[in-house]
């Protein structure tokens, strides 16, 4: 169960990004990649996602749980990713916005109740039949996190996750988001410019120049 | 007068367009409800009794033209608005969509008629498509006697009413695509694991739909009430009801104005019955279909079927293409008989002929258009400054309200509304004027200008203008020196658009012209009954070369003024 980077390589017109980068991460593990912005650490996260612009060629092999993925489009690799934005559907309910997570195997009833407990987690209990753009920003965070959990994703990508929220919400928000990685136990990569969004302990890989 | 300091403070444009649009309307109804219920005074009809409705009900092949109509109009937007999404659902983002994008322009300046007309040149039974396979495979060396033109089920009109539609509602949703976070939504989507057309079909879809709506309208009282597409493919004899109400209304029998007026409103009220039926199918269809949007399925059959819905949009190019290229060839030909693929001979003679003859509907046609998209441009841009200023001091905007009346010409059937408007100005004298005349294109070439022009006009950016108020110190200045130069590229383009769709009216001319003017589609549609193919395809030509001019000149200009400027390049 762990997300594996080997010798991970974007070039663009021939000229590499960043040196080949070789990673492994183990489930409940968040690794963080810094850098200043330009240095193609969102490019990275693409290419692992799946949604590489295509002026740039990759090089090297991507594994979930020991499955390729390096060339599956982005929706086949059970990858989920927590953007900057919230991204919730404007004009469906919180509840329709995590039901729509969930996979099609699980029953009706069952649905219900998987997204009542989500909410009940996050404390945000009652909150199904509410429009997202009556939430607060830090109730929309967490909404999405929930969202992007509850298709079972068997690792998480975020890409600046934290920079749009205030500095106290950042640390709540952050908090919640990396205890939820560690109880799902998936592997988990965090792209961020902030020194202070490392999860303490966390492996921190700066990309160099190459 | 005008305010010399801000068209922004005043509310006169605005006020207005609300208050000539509302009389107008009001005027339309006026001449339509009276003589319905038998009061014309110009007649001497004075006492109002159901007669006329009766005469309406009891008037022979009544039943079979509403059903042309039913069946024509019902078929046309059903399937426009159905093949618009599902083509969009799969082809956004692919290169046919890129293509198509490209080809908008040039497809919605087509006028109906002259589409219509080299439409009927490639499907009849003689037209291209049989002498393609013929005698080859058919083995005809006569055509044959199929009614695949003016079918008595309005089925050939209803075809052609699609392909002019698709590309109306492709450019309404890309225009509202732009305010919706496409990319990020569809991200979102896939990074839950969801195919791209189904989350086109669950999310995307429902989001748009609202800002489509009015345009979905427009496209059914479009289809229900068309009269030059009928005239040139519909069934002859009896006809689709707008046809029999403008042929009531022509009549040299003046009493059958009053059935004319009864045909109006029951057209108005199948046209409203239409809006009516596709706003509770949108309910019934959001309510039915929530379950299945949660319902966690990722897959869709439109993936799978996804080469199928490309044909929709390579359909369109196609078929545009190829009955512009048979109006060329056949103002060209000398002898073309039938199942030959190309004339036996070529001649300039319609064309020396078509030029000469033409001259005056071609003037007309001209200066009515240039009138009506300019004086719909001081209209729109009066506005739109009114609406800036308004969003800027925090003043009421008086331009929520006036787009709702800009959009009631489009939803009401032109030939009632236009034939009641004309029976009071025959009351009031007026008729026949062209200025009315003027006026009647203006009201459906105005919906259009506000529609193209808002979006980029209201996103100006704001630093620029107060640089330019605080460098030239007075308001016109700084609008004629800065702010409309730099936005010349919309401006221009919103006027051809405007003229566009004044060249391509066909009943404002026929009615409200009282018969008096001739333009170029008048002169197409009327020659398409009968005349010689070869001089009807130089004046379907001319018709369609005149707004492709107009658009040619307006995406030149900008580049032409600012070949050095780099800045002002896109």
């Amino acid at each position: 169960m762990c997300l594996e980077l080997e010798n991970l390589h974007i070039q663009k017109q021939g000229t590499s990004l960043f040196d080949p980068v070789n990673l492994v991460i183990a489930p409940g593990e968040i690794a963080t990649l810094m850098g200043p912005s330009g240095c193609g650490k969102s490019t990275l996260l693409s290419a692992v996602s799946g949604s590489l612009d295509p002026v740039f060629t990759l090089t090297g092999k991507i594994r979930l749980n020991g499955r390729e993925i390096t060339s599956l489009p982005m929706e086949d690799r059970n990858i989920g990713i927590l953007f900057q934005e919230d991204l919730l559907f404007p004009h469906m309910d919180i509840g329709s916005n995590l039901a729509f997570a969930l996979r099609e195997n699980i029953p009706g009833p069952e649905r219900r109740a998987l997204v009542g407990r989500a909410l009940e987690s996050a404390g945000l209990e009652g909150f199904e039949k509410r429009d997202p753009s009556s939430l607060s920003g830090g109730q929309k965070a967490r909404v999405s996190l929930l969202r992007s959990l509850l298709a079972r994703p068997g690792a998480l990508l975020m890409d600046e996750p934290f920079s749009r929220l205030d500095q106290t919400l950042k640390a709540v928000i952050r908090t919640f988001v990396f205890s939820r990685i560690e109880e799902m136990n998936i592997p988990a990569l965090l792209v961020t410019h902030d020194p202070a969004d490392c999860p303490g302990g966390g492996r921190i890989i700066n990309l160099d120049k190459g | 007068m005008l305010p010399l300091t801000s068209l922004g403070k005043s509310g006169f444009f605005p006020v207005f367009i609300m208050a000539s649009f509302g009389l107008t309307l009001l005027a339309g109804l006026l001449g339509t409800v009276l003589p319905s219920l038998d009061y014309l005074p110009v007649i001497g009809h004075t006492r109002f009794s159901w007669s006329p409705w009766q005469e309406f009900l009891s008037y022979p092949g009544i039943f079979s033209s509403i059903r042309v109509t039913l069946i024509s109009g019902i078929t046309a937007s059903a399937s426009a608005v159905g093949l618009s999404v599902f083509w969009a659902c799969c082809a956004h983002g692919s290169r046919t969509w890129r293509l198509f994008e490209k080809a908008l322009s040039p497809l919605l300046s087509i006028p109906h008629a002259a589409f219509a007309i080299g439409f009927g040149f490639l499907i009849a039974p003689s037209g291209w498509l049989v002498r393609m396979v013929s005698p080859g495979i058919t083995g005809f060396s006569s055509p044959p006697d199929w009614i695949l033109l003016n079918d008595p089920y309005g089925l050939s009109l209803a075809a052609a009413l699609v392909i002019k539609e698709i590309p109306f509602l492709v450019m309404v949703m890309i225009s509202a695509m732009g305010q919706l976070d496409m990319e990020k939504t569809l991200l979102a989507g896939r990074a839950l694991g969801y195919k791209k057309e189904q989350i086109w079909l669950k999310i995307l879809i429902p989001r748009l739909y609202p800002h489509i709506r009015l345009s979905v309208f427009a496209v059914i009282a479009y289809s229900f009430s068309v009269v030059d597409m009928a005239l040139i493919l519909g069934p002859g004899s009896p006809p689709a009801l707008a046809v029999q109400i403008l042929k009531w209304f022509n009549d040299p029998d003046l009493s059958l104005k009053l059935v004319a007026a009864c045909g109006s409103l029951f057209l108005f009220a199948l046209v409203g019955a239409g809006i009516g039926a596709a706003f509770l199918m949108e309910k019934i269809l959001g309510f039915f279909l929530a379950p299945w949007v949660v319902n966690g399925r990722r897959r869709s059959i439109l993936t799978r079927l996804k080469p199928l819905f490309l044909l929709p949009g390579l359909g369109i190019m196609g078929i545009t293409g190829a009955a512009t290229l048979l109006l060329v060839i056949w103002s060209f030909a000398r002898q073309w008989q039938f199942p030959e693929v190309l004339p036996a001979s070529w001649s300039l003679k319609f064309w020396t002929t078509g030029l000469v003859s033409c001259f005056y509907p071609f003037v007309t046609t001209l200066l009515t258009g240039m009138a009506a998209a300019l004086l719909g441009l001081v209209l729109t841009i009066g506005c739109l400054e009114h609406g800036a200023g308004a969003k800027r001091k925090g003043t009421r905007n008086l331009n929520t309200p006036v787009f709702y009346f800009l959009y009631l010409p489009l939803l009401v059937p032109q030939i009632s509304f236009m034939a009641g408007i004309q029976l009071v100005l025959v009351v009031v004298n007026l008729d026949g004027s062209w200025i009315t005349l003027l006026w009647s294109h203006l009201i459906f070439v105005l919906p259009y200008l506000f529609m193209v022009l808002q979006t980029t006009y209201l996103s100006y950016d704001q630093r620029f203008w107060d640089q330019a108020l605080l460098l030239k110190r007075s308001y016109f200045p700084a609008l004629f020196r800065i702010k409309l130069p730099m936005l010349v590229r919309p401006v221009l383009f919103s006027f051809a658009i405007g003229f566009s769709v004044s060249v391509a009216q066909y009943i404002p001319t026929m009615v409200v012209g009282a018969g008096r003017f001739s333009t170029l589609t008048t002169e197409a549609v009327s020659m398409a009954s009968g005349s010689d193919r070869r001089a009807l395809a130089v004046y379907a030509l001319l018709q369609q070369a005149l707004p492709m001019i107009i658009y040619a000149l307006a995406l030149i200009t900008p580049k032409i003024l600012y070949y050095n400027r780099k800045g002002m390049q896109v």
